[in-house]
């Protein structure tokens, strides 16, 4: 084995690691420690986001942009999006970064999706259906009704040959919440030599499970046209406030304000998501 | 005239060792002719079994000897899928003996890029047939053939190589008589005549030989001296391939299937090569046990078509795709011999390989994904979307199962502003029928607040599901929005009131 080089033992700042919040003209010239965040890229400080190698895919929504990691969907990690039925908005949200991808002719494979599609409200969204490829997994090609319990083993591994092949640009699929927490790992390990976006799309009930995807989304239909979008998990501080998104619109403006007039009794649903998921 | 003989001295050993599941393989093989053995494996010989003992004495030497027959026809194919490999660098390829294949390379030289290239070739292509190769090289045939037979050393795998006559006749001048075809059955009169070398046979009277061991004799050393001409019969492509292989076991799993399938791969990417072409359709017939046959009803054979949408000439891509068929196919009965068919074959150029990923090259790779996906969920569970122009929502939108390559499209000049959405992205397969409360829908005990609407779709009279529903935007419990439709005019009990038709996302 070759000798060591001998490098000077590392010079601590005063005070521990308060010092370092300090710009670095506040300490003494010769004990500057560099900043962790400058040293490599995989390092961050808990208050930071992180900067990812891979430049994210705008999500189309800025103020979402802002709160994730490298400003938008991270490449060759998985995502999760959990929501309570489907329906809430969540292919509005998506949208636009589909469209970005349609725009660069890549391709977007639906694994298992919950119902038929539309194809013209895909087209009215941007997403080019000639680009878009749907794989259902074997056990009846629709409506099946463990579906939604138990991911079939065949989905599972047309999910991860697709992840490996890297020649998709997005992936959605629809997992159920039971899911072994090592088919998450693997599926996570062979995103990363997918070079796009990875959304799974999965009931909230699992948002109290553990999982290995580095990004996880509650999506909430707030009010019409709108999306409350908490941030479970991301690399960087934890977000407490949900954010408010205004969706892609169905209805005039007028009948809007009319839904939002009408429906006073039922304001605030996110709440009670939230204080669950704490005392989790 | 420059020609490279292959000879495959372990030509019967192995042809039987591929009959022979993975886990067989290893075990010490030896081949029975009659009474006695006539080849064996390394495994055999290291237990002191030898080719010319008898059948017990070998089995008192390796009682886990695994005895084979040794079968012309078998060994035939085998060399045959050699010459075709060989075909690939040269059209004129002929058979010599029974074990050797002999190539006339001096036009392709130029093409490969010279001698030891074209050899590195050609062992890279007969790799996958897996057999132990002697190369030779030498001016005249005979002579090529007659060094690539002379081992002077068992594991040599290149032999001499020489590309001048007189550098060959000096070589041949030290060989032994014993290498000669016809002199094999003379050989114990030569020994004792002190005629070791093809320098001393050839000392003696030309006359005299003729008549004491036939012409053929003579006739043979003056081809591989370049004295005489030497024709062969070139082999031919045949225009389908067809090849067969006899099991030693009963296979049934798929994966000792795809054992027995996989020299049969290689043979038929053999072959697709030689003609300059790429598979873009096989099928793999599974014999069945005869005594599963007739009685209760199985068919004698089963038949497993693989088509690929972008033809191929990747070994490991067509595996994949066999091994994804294979594990889907529910055999009636164990399968015996295995035979791959091939008539399809595209003889357009290879798509180009890209250092650096394109869209063709993506296109390309995505291709692949998706045929295998195919060929593990079934061909009906990979869909493409497709608008039509219908008002009935559960018509507008059709699913294809993808079948051919689609070509890449060319990019939309301009992407349109996302207009207000008009339809919700998903549909429900069957509407789902709604309670109705004080002329309110209610969907899960609440009522839904009706937002937009009613759009009215009056359609479909002409073709036997005619529609004529009010469809409305309406608001569900947590804010999201649901298309419900009430029909209007129904025709039937079940058919009145409200309905859920789908969700906006």
């Amino acid at each position: 084995m070759p000798p060591a080089v001998l490098r000077p033992p590392p010079v601590r700042a005063p005070g521990g690691g308060a010092s370092s919040l300090r710009p670095a003209h506040a300490a003494a010239p010769c004990t500057v420690a560099p900043a962790p965040e400058t040293l490599h890229p995989a390092l961050w400080r808990a208050h930071q986001l992180v900067r990812p190698r891979d430049a994210a895919l705008a999500t189309g929504f800025a103020q979402l942009d802002a709160e994730l990691p490298g400003g938008g969907w991270p490449r060759r990690v998985l995502t999760e999006l959990l929501l309570p039925h489907p329906g809430v908005g969540e292919m509005r949200l998506l949208a636009p970064a589909l469209a970005t991808l349609a725009q660069a002719q890549r391709s977007v494979m639906l694994f298992d999706p919950p119902a038929a599609l539309c194809g013209w409200a895909l087209g009215q969204l941007g997403v080019d259906l000639q680009q878009l490829v749907v794989v259902h997994g074997r056990e009846g090609s629709r409506g099946a009704a463990l579906r939604h319990l138990l991911a079939s083993a065949d989905l599972l591994w047309a999910l991860e040959q697709a992840l490996k092949s890297g020649h998709v640009g997005a992936v959605l699929a629809w997992l159920p919440e039971r899911l072994r927490a090592d088919a998450l790992r693997r599926l996570q390990l062979a995103a990363q030599a997918h070079d796009g976006p990875v959304f799974l799309l999965r009931g909230i009930d699992s948002r109290l499970k553990p999982s290995a995807a580095p990004l996880r989304l509650a999506l909430h239909a707030g009010a019409p046209d709108e999306l409350w979008v908490r941030l479970l998990k991301r690399r960087g501080p934890p977000l407490a406030q949900p954010l408010k998104l205004v969706l892609p619109p169905v209805l005039a403006p007028a009948q809007r304000a009319r839904a939002l007039a009408a429906r006073v009794p039922v304001a605030a649903p996110p709440r009670v998501a939230v204080a669950q998921a704490r005392d989790a | 005239m420059l020609w490279i003989a292959l000879h495959l001295p372990l030509l019967s050993l192995e042809s039987f060792a591929a009959t022979l599941g993975a886990a067989q393989q290893a075990l010490p093989i030896a081949l029975l002719d009659g009474k006695q053995l006539s080849a064996a494996n390394r495994a055999a010989r290291q237990l002191g079994v030898r080719p010319g003992l008898k059948r017990s004495t070998a089995l008192a030497l390796a009682p886990q000897l695994l005895f084979g027959q040794a079968d012309a026809a078998r060994e035939a194919q085998a060399r045959l899928a050699l010459a075709h490999a060989a075909l690939e660098f040269t059209p004129s390829v002929s058979l010599h003996g029974a074990q050797g294949v002999l190539l006339e390379v001096q036009p392709s030289l130029r093409a490969f890029g010279g001698m030891a290239r074209l050899l590195q070739r050609l062992q890279d292509s007969a790799a996958a047939l897996a057999h132990t190769l002697r190369f030779a090289t030498a001016p005249t045939a005979q002579g090529a053939a007659l060094l690539a037979q002379w081992a002077r050393e068992p594991q040599e795998i290149v032999g001499p190589h020489t590309t001048d006559l007189a550098a060959l006749r000096r070589l041949l001048d030290g060989a032994p008589v014993s290498l000669l075809d016809a002199a094999r059955e003379h050989c114990a009169v030569l020994q004792g005549m002190g005629l070791h070398t093809l320098a001393a046979l050839r000392a003696l009277p030309r006359e005299g030989l003729a008549r004491r061991f036939g012409e053929a004799l003579l006739t043979e050393l003056d081809r591989a001296r370049g004295d005489s001409p030497d024709p062969r019969e070139a082999v031919l492509l045949p225009e389908t391939f067809e090849s067969r292989l006899e099991l030693f076991a009963r296979a049934d799993t798929a994966e000792q299937l795809l054992h027995g399938a996989q020299i049969l791969l290689a043979r038929l990417l053999a072959w697709a090569r030689a003609r300059q072409a790429r598979v873009a359709r096989f099928t793999l017939v599974m014999q069945h046990e005869p005594r599963h046959r007739g009685g209760d009803g199985t068919p004698g054979s089963t038949e497993l078509e693989v088509a690929l949408a972008e033809a191929s000439n990747d070994a490991a891509h067509l595996q994949s795709l066999l091994r994804e068929r294979l594990g889907r196919l529910p055999l009636p009965a164990p399968a015996l011999e295995l035979r791959l068919r091939c008539r399809d074959l595209v003889h357009r150029a290879a798509p180009n390989h890209e250092l650096f990923p394109t869209r063709a090259s993506e296109h390309e790779g995505l291709t692949h994904l998706l045929e295998r996906l195919q060929a593990r969920l079934g061909p009906a569970q990979v869909q493409r979307l497709q608008r039509v122009a219908d008002h009935r929502p559960e018509r507008a939108t059709v699913w294809q199962p993808l079948d051919a390559a689609t070509p890449v499209r060319e990019p939309p000049a301009a992407l349109p502003s996302l207009p207000k959405l008009t339809r919700p992205v998903w549909l429900l397969d069957t509407p789902q029928s709604l309670q109705e409360q004080r002329a309110q829908p209610l969907l899960e005990g609440r009522p839904l607040q009706l937002l937009a609407g009613p759009e009215r779709i009056e359609t479909g009279w002409w073709d036997g599901a005619p529609a004529a529903r009010d469809y409305f935007v309406a608001q569900a419990q947590g804010g999201a929005l649901v298309w419900v439709f009430r029909t209007r005019l129904p025709k039937s009990a079940a058919a009145e009131g409200w309905f859920l038709h789908g969700r906006f996302a």
